[in-house]
């Protein structure tokens, strides 16, 4: 299995992001020959070493990866097992058996944090020190969105565009995971939310359409055909478009609303439509909702994250298209390459508030767009999406 | 369980049956109709019932026409004052993506409005007689009706049936009228575009496309100024009607939910913008629904989700955060964190959830995320109403609430979430109103009458069979109702209100159990259009004006008077029955009317604001019009034509009597006769048991002799003073009075007549009010006058104020000549007060009443309809005097903490 083989290399700052569906993961793993710049203090790094570093002016330099991985929540154990296998709560400790210090803590947020608190103590012995989840996601959306190139990226008629965000120009931006009003650093405000998300996705389709896992839905759902089940303005109006509102004859009218007039059963439906249309009607719904919350605060910009997404070409143009259709291109939709991790990767950048020292990550750059390496953990079989291939950042981290 | 699940719905073919039956039935029917006629020329020929009574059939009235305007005009307009040109009834569609809904414009069955009398008194009261032009308004109803798309062949069935698509009512099929080739429809909606050819095979009728949004805008615009109570809030199982100020109105939101749901900014009349709308609507819950539990309607889908919990399937925040709360931002453990979200980790198929479960998610989901993208709007132009209409709602309460949760959580309070009751007739109206002739444009709310006949609550209301329009369709339907077994008339017991938790979040309250085949159904009734009621205009504040005194809303009291309506409904069906010469038509009406009104009672009982504000006044004027409805025209004619008799008999003694007492003492004897022949009540279980034990007469001078101030409330003295003066001085007598009286016989013979003729003497014109239609034995505008003229034989006093007043004009065969001195007395008058109910509602009087209050100084009202169940608490800007014996111990209790037979006489001073 090419899991990136973590062990090998110097592994710390494992964070979670327990949700109700997903598991994500992050951690920095440190490659031993990675050392450069003056100070090799890092060589024998460990976090106490670290934070015996703080306050020195100069900067010390990590080069690592940060990995990504996922896993169902219903599969939790997968996960620990995951965890165990590459002794990911061992924290930065080198070796194995760390000495002395009994409580090991790993940062967590999600709602499974506190669910499952128990579970991470009973079998792997650590205690999962819950942080706040809208702080998490915050904290990891701006992470991404300063640190990272090429992190956000616009979706419209099939074509991706990376946008170039300026750090000083950042704020304020509506983020929606779904739905989080942000503007500034630990500065925000949850303005809104949905609960038609990405459950409602996966568990409508689940009950729809009998599909093992949210990606074979996903899968699915491109080669649909969602004419067949929803209404369009052109069903209603004889073809017609009404165009007094501006209301083509292929706009949706009532979203599985042809199911109700032809005496078929849900047999007699191909899954594939069924999953496009259920994906055009959370999406659109989605971008809906958000276009008039950022209309509600003045914002021009909506970042989309979590795992609802997943680099779905045709979710992202739905969503676009909504935001665009409602705000008559004012608003623009922006999606995150990290969009699911967002959570996970603010528990991870949470260690520093409590003493890991002043600042790991926040002044961890990113050195390369993308790496190819998979470090990551498949759900369920292949993805042929991108999120594949990003699933760690090479990066250095400078150490104060 | 099983009772109420079973579907009492009559299946078209069953109906179809029927209507083949009643062909042979109808055959009888002239005949019997001769009868009633006959029975009714016997009763009271004198009163003008020679006039014509207007046969159904549409025939010019040339009588009275005239050029209008210069008559060197080309193609001069010709009026035609007693022709109503509402022959042509009016009819709208709204088609859409499921439901077809339909309004429908009858004529009124004229009541011809050209007796004398009335002559009489419009030209004593000054009404002039091109009144037509105050009253645009044509007279007639507003139909309700919808049908599934699907079935759109039922649809075109029943507009052939009731032939509205030529434009002309249902009476008109004698004419054989050549077909209008170019007959049109109004119709809106999608529909109307795609089924345009459909209509033109079928019906040989071209729809005429109206705009969707201006339909809606122009409907819930007519129908939020036009109907008193139409807008309610509806939180946590509880609907609150909801009043509003026309000059307040706008701007509002509409968001109409059908298929889909559209969101209009409404500025004012034809003044909207759509700035929103979604497309997860009526038709995702449907459609969904469909696939997800087999459902074979919307309805069925809607009552599966009562008895559902969605906890099963939707995860909640507590399900994610192990059962506790995220407080931090405010969300609660069993907020739902993501709908359907608990089908994704279990390992359950579709098999394994319960129907129930789904629906109720599948409900919430959709409620919840329409109230929010709605709130986001309103809040987008600072809008605080939202009025949410289409028929995803349906009147359902899990509905209702979730959308207001939704509302008023994202709002934090500040916006708020209304519904409408006719909420899926919105386009069909608007639709209707762009006829150019419509004439609603300028109806009042005085002059709408909504009433509820059986056709509404249970067939018109249906989606799944015509209405039922004809008598013997509704008997028939009545009996095979029974006949398939479900009780409707069993009490059902009142849910108590709805705790729905977080406003929806949690499980429903378990209305399932009571549910009811018929729970989806419109509490949309019949709209009647009555253009000459007016809003009294002595009422001192018509906009705080309430006629009930009684709430309903009240369980227990809403309990008792169930209890008192049923069990005096054998004795008033047995009456009824008698009245109609008890044949065995007689009785299968009677029948079916006892059904018919236990089933609006068990309706109302289930859901008091069924058929809007419920107020006692409202339940008696419904039992009077289901009566009816079943033809029975007046139940109580004989007995009070026996008791008129009998009173009228012992009257010439009685004023005798009084006429040898002293001014003081005879005023005194006066009232007290009043309130003593007031006991006469046959809505009065207590009095029903009297007068199996004495004669009138007995019981009359018994109940006088019984009389002992201080009466529970008396007033007398402060009446006393204004009428007599104290000392030497002596007040000016009033100019006019105005006596609404109350039953016939000894009350209103011995009782209000004496009074009168005191009034009279005093030289105060005396105008007696009485009800247009009849209601238990009170007494009628039409049969006032023989009561009067047979009291004037013996009275000079009444003789010649009937004379001045008109009255005897018919009645008094031997004319005598003295009449012409006439004008110079002060006159007894008889108008109609345009109800025929045992109450009054002042907000909605006839034109002459209306008129004949411009002179008034004095009223009294008696009785306990009208001046206790009613207008017991309401202020008049003249003297007012309200006179009853009360006959019901907890009206008693509860009114004027007394017992039964206490006695108000409560005097109020001009204000």
């Amino acid at each position: 299995m090419d899991h990136g083989s973590p062990s090998q290399e110097h592994v710390s700052h494992l964070a979670l992001d327990i949700g109700g569906s997903l598991t994500k993961l992050d951690y920095f793993s440190r490659n031993n020959e990675c050392s450069n710049g003056d100070n090799n203090e890092e060589k024998s790094c460990s976090k106490e070493s670290l934070l015996v570093s703080n306050g020195d002016k100069k900067c010390p330099v990590l080069q690592g990866r940060l990995h990504f991985a996922k896993f169902e929540t219903s599969k939790i154990n997968d996960c620990l097992e995951f965890i165990q296998r590459n002794q990911l709560h061992l924290g930065g400790c080198q070796h194995g058996g760390a000495p002395g210090n009994e409580k090991r803590i790993i940062k967590a947020t999600g709602g499974g944090a506190y669910k499952n608190a128990d579970l991470f103590k009973e079998k792997l012995g650590i205690f999962l020190d819950k942080e706040d989840e809208m702080d998490c996601l915050v904290a990891g959306a701006n992470f991404l969105l300063k640190a990272v190139h090429e992190e956000a990226y616009t979706y419209i008629d099939g074509r991706k565009e990376f946008v170039q965000i300026d750090r000083d120009d950042l704020y304020p931006y509506l983020l929606v995971n779904i739905g989080s009003g942000v503007d500034g650093d630990g500065k925000y405000e949850r303005v809104s939310g949905t609960n038609v998300g990405g459950g409602t996705f996966w568990g409508l389709g689940r009950l729809l359409t009998k599909c093992e896992s949210f990606d074979e839905l996903l899968e699915l759902s491109h080669r649909g055909n969602n004419r067949v089940i929803d209404m369009l303005v052109g069903d209603i109006y004889g073809g017609m478009d009404y165009t007094k509102f501006g209301l083509s004859s292929t706009t949706i009218a009532s979203s599985f609303g042809k199911a109700i007039s032809d005496n078929k059963e849900i047999e007699d439906y191909n899954a594939e439509d069924v999953a496009r249309s259920l994906l055009r009607m959370i999406s659109n719904n989605i971008g809906q909702i958000s276009y008039l919350n950022a209309l509600r605060f003045g914002l021009k910009r909506i970042f989309f994250g979590g795992f609802f997404i997943r680099g779905h070409a045709y979710t992202m143009d739905t969503i676009s298209v909504g935001v665009n259709f409602w705000s008559k291109g004012e608003a623009k939709a922006l999606f995150l390459r990290h969009e699911g991790f967002l959570g996970a990767l603010g528990a991870f950048t949470s260690y520093e508030k409590h003493g890991f020292g002043d600042s790991i990550v926040r002044q961890l750059v990113q050195q390369s767009p993308l790496s190819a390496s998979h470090a990551g953990y498949k759900i369920h079989g292949p993805l042929n999406g991108e999120w594949n291939d990003n699933e760690s950042i090479e990066c250095s981290v400078y150490v104060n | 369980m099983a009772g109420p699940r079973e579907s009492p719905i009559l299946e078209t073919n069953d109906i179809k049956e029927e209507r083949r039956e009643e062909v042979s039935l109808d055959k009888n029917k002239p005949e019997d109709k001769e009868r009633e006629r006959e029975r009714d020329n016997n009763m009271a020929p004198p009163a003008g019932s020679s006039i014509h009574r207007s046969s159904s059939r549409p025939q010019l009235d040339l009588s009275k026409a005239a050029i209008q305007g210069n008559s060197e005009e080309r193609d001069p307009t010709i009026l035609l004052p007693n022709q109503s040109d509402d022959i042509s009834s009016h009819l709208a569609l709204d088609i859409g993506g499921s439901l077809i809904k339909l309004v429908y414009f009858s004529r009124h069955e004229d009541h011809s409005t050209d007796d004398k009398r009335k002559k009489n008194v419009k030209e004593r009261l000054g009404i002039s007689n091109g009144n037509r032009r105050s009253y645009p308004i044509l007279g007639g109803r507003l139909h309700f009706v919808k049908f599934e798309t699907h079935k759109i062949n039922e649809c075109l069935d029943f507009i052939y049936s009731k032939r509205l698509h030529h434009g002309i009512d249902s009476h008109s099929w004698l004419t054989d009228a050549p077909t209008n080739e170019n007959a049109t429809i109004k119709a809106t909606g999608g529909g109307a575009y795609k089924f345009a050819d459909f209509f033109r095979q079928r019906l040989g009728v071209t729809l005429d496309k109206e705009d969707e949004m201006d339909c809606l805008v122009a409907g819930a615009n007519f129908l939020l100024k036009a109907i008193r109570h139409e807008a309610f809030t509806h939180r946590e199982g509880q609907k609150e009607f909801v009043q509003i100020d026309h000059n307040e109105l706008f701007p509002y939101l509409l968001v109409n939910i059908g298929s889909g749901v559209s969101m209009i900014k409404v500025d004012g009349d034809g003044k909207f913008q759509r700035v929103s709308g979604t497309n997860v609507g009526g038709g995702t819950y449907w459609g969904l629904g469909r696939l997800l539990t087999k459902c074979k309607s919307f309805d069925e889908l809607l009552e599966l989700s009562q008895r559902g919990d969605n906890r099963t399937i939707d995860m909640l925040v507590g399900d994610i955060y192990g059962g506790m709360d995220y407080s931090k931002i405010g969300l609660s453990a069993s907020t739902i964190a993501s709908s359907f979200g608990k089908a994704i980790s279990e390992n359950k198929e579709l098999g394994d959830y319960r129907p129930e479960d789904i629906s109720l998610s599948l409900l919430r989901m959709i409620s919840y995320n329409i109230g929010q993208i709605s709130y986001l709007n309103a809040l987008r132009f600072g809008l605080k109403r939202i009025f949410f209409g289409g028929f995803f709602i349906r009147g359902h309460a899990y509905t209702m609430d979730t959308i207001s949760f939704a509302v008023k959580f994202w709002s934090k309070g500040e916006a708020q979430a209304m519904f409408l009751r006719h909420e899926g007739f919105l386009g069909a109206l608007g639709a209707f109103m762009s006829h150019e002739k419509h004439g609603l444009d300028d109806v009042m709310v005085h002059q709408l009458v909504e009433r509820f006949p059986m056709g509404a609550p249970y067939t018109g209301g249906k989606i799944h069979g015509p209405p039922l329009g004809d008598l013997n369709e509704k008997i028939s339907w009545m009996e095979k109702f029974v006949l398939k077994g479900t009780e409707i008339i069993a009490p059902v017991p009142m849910a108590p209100p709805g705790t729905t938790g977080l406003g929806g979040f949690e499980v429903p309250s378990s209305k399932g159990g009571t549910l009811r085949s018929d729970a989806s159904a419109l509490n949309v009734g019949v709209l009647h259009l009555v253009p000459t009621l007016e809003v009294f205009p002595l009422l001192a504040d018509p906009k705080m004006y309430e006629p009930n005194t009684i709430d309903l809303t009240d369980h227990g009291e809403l309990e008792y008077w169930f209890t008192v309506l049923s069990e005096h409904l054998p004795d008033l069906v047995d009456k009824a029955v008698a009245s109609e010469g008890g044949t065995e038509d007689a009785k299968r009406r009677g029948d079916a009317f006892a059904r018919a009104f236990s089933a609006h009672l068990a309706r109302l009982m289930e859901e008091p604001t069924a058929y809007g504000k419920l107020g006692l006044a409202n339940l008696l004027e419904l039992r009077e019009e289901c009566l009816r409805e079943f033809q029975f025209v007046d139940a109580y004619r004989s007995i009070k034509q026996r008791e008129n008799e009998a009173s009228l008999a012992v009257l010439p003694d009685l004023l005798m009597e009084l006429d040898s007492m002293s001014e003081e003492a005879r005023l005194l004897t006066l009232i007290e006769g009043v309130l003593a022949a007031n006991i006469f009540d046959w809505g009065s279980r207590a009095c029903v048991d009297l007068y199996n034990k004495g004669t009138i007469i007995e019981i009359y001078r018994m109940s006088r002799d019984k009389m002992q101030r201080p009466w529970r409330v008396d007033d007398f003295d402060v009446f006393k003073e204004r009428m007599l003066g104290s000392g030497d001085q002596k007040p000016r007598p009033h100019k006019r009075a105005l006596l609404f009286v109350d039953n016939s016989g000894a009350d209103v013979v011995l009782g209000m007549l004496p009074l009168a003729r005191e009034l009279l003497r005093r030289g105060t014109e005396v105008v007696l009010v009485a009800n247009s239609l009849p209601a238990l034995n009170d007494v009628t505008a039409m049969e006032l006058p023989d009561i009067v003229a047979e009291a004037a034989k013996h009275c000079d006093v009444l003789r010649r104020a009937a004379e001045a007043g008109g009255l005897l004009v018919d009645a008094m065969v031997s004319g005598q000549d003295g009449s012409k001195e006439s004008s110079s007395l002060v006159p007894l008058m008889v108008v109609e007060n345009g109800c025929g109910s045992p109450c009054i509602d002042l907000r909605q009087v006839s034109s002459e009443l209306a008129a004949a209050a411009k002179d008034a100084d004095l009223i009294i009202l008696e009785g306990m309809g009208r001046a206790l169940h009613t207008n017991f608490n309401a202020r008049f800007k003249c003297n007012a005097l309200k006179l009853a014996m009360v006959k019901n111990q907890r009206l008693a209790e509860k009114l004027i903490k007394g017992n039964i037979y206490d006695c108000v006489c409560r005097y109020e001073p001009a204000r």
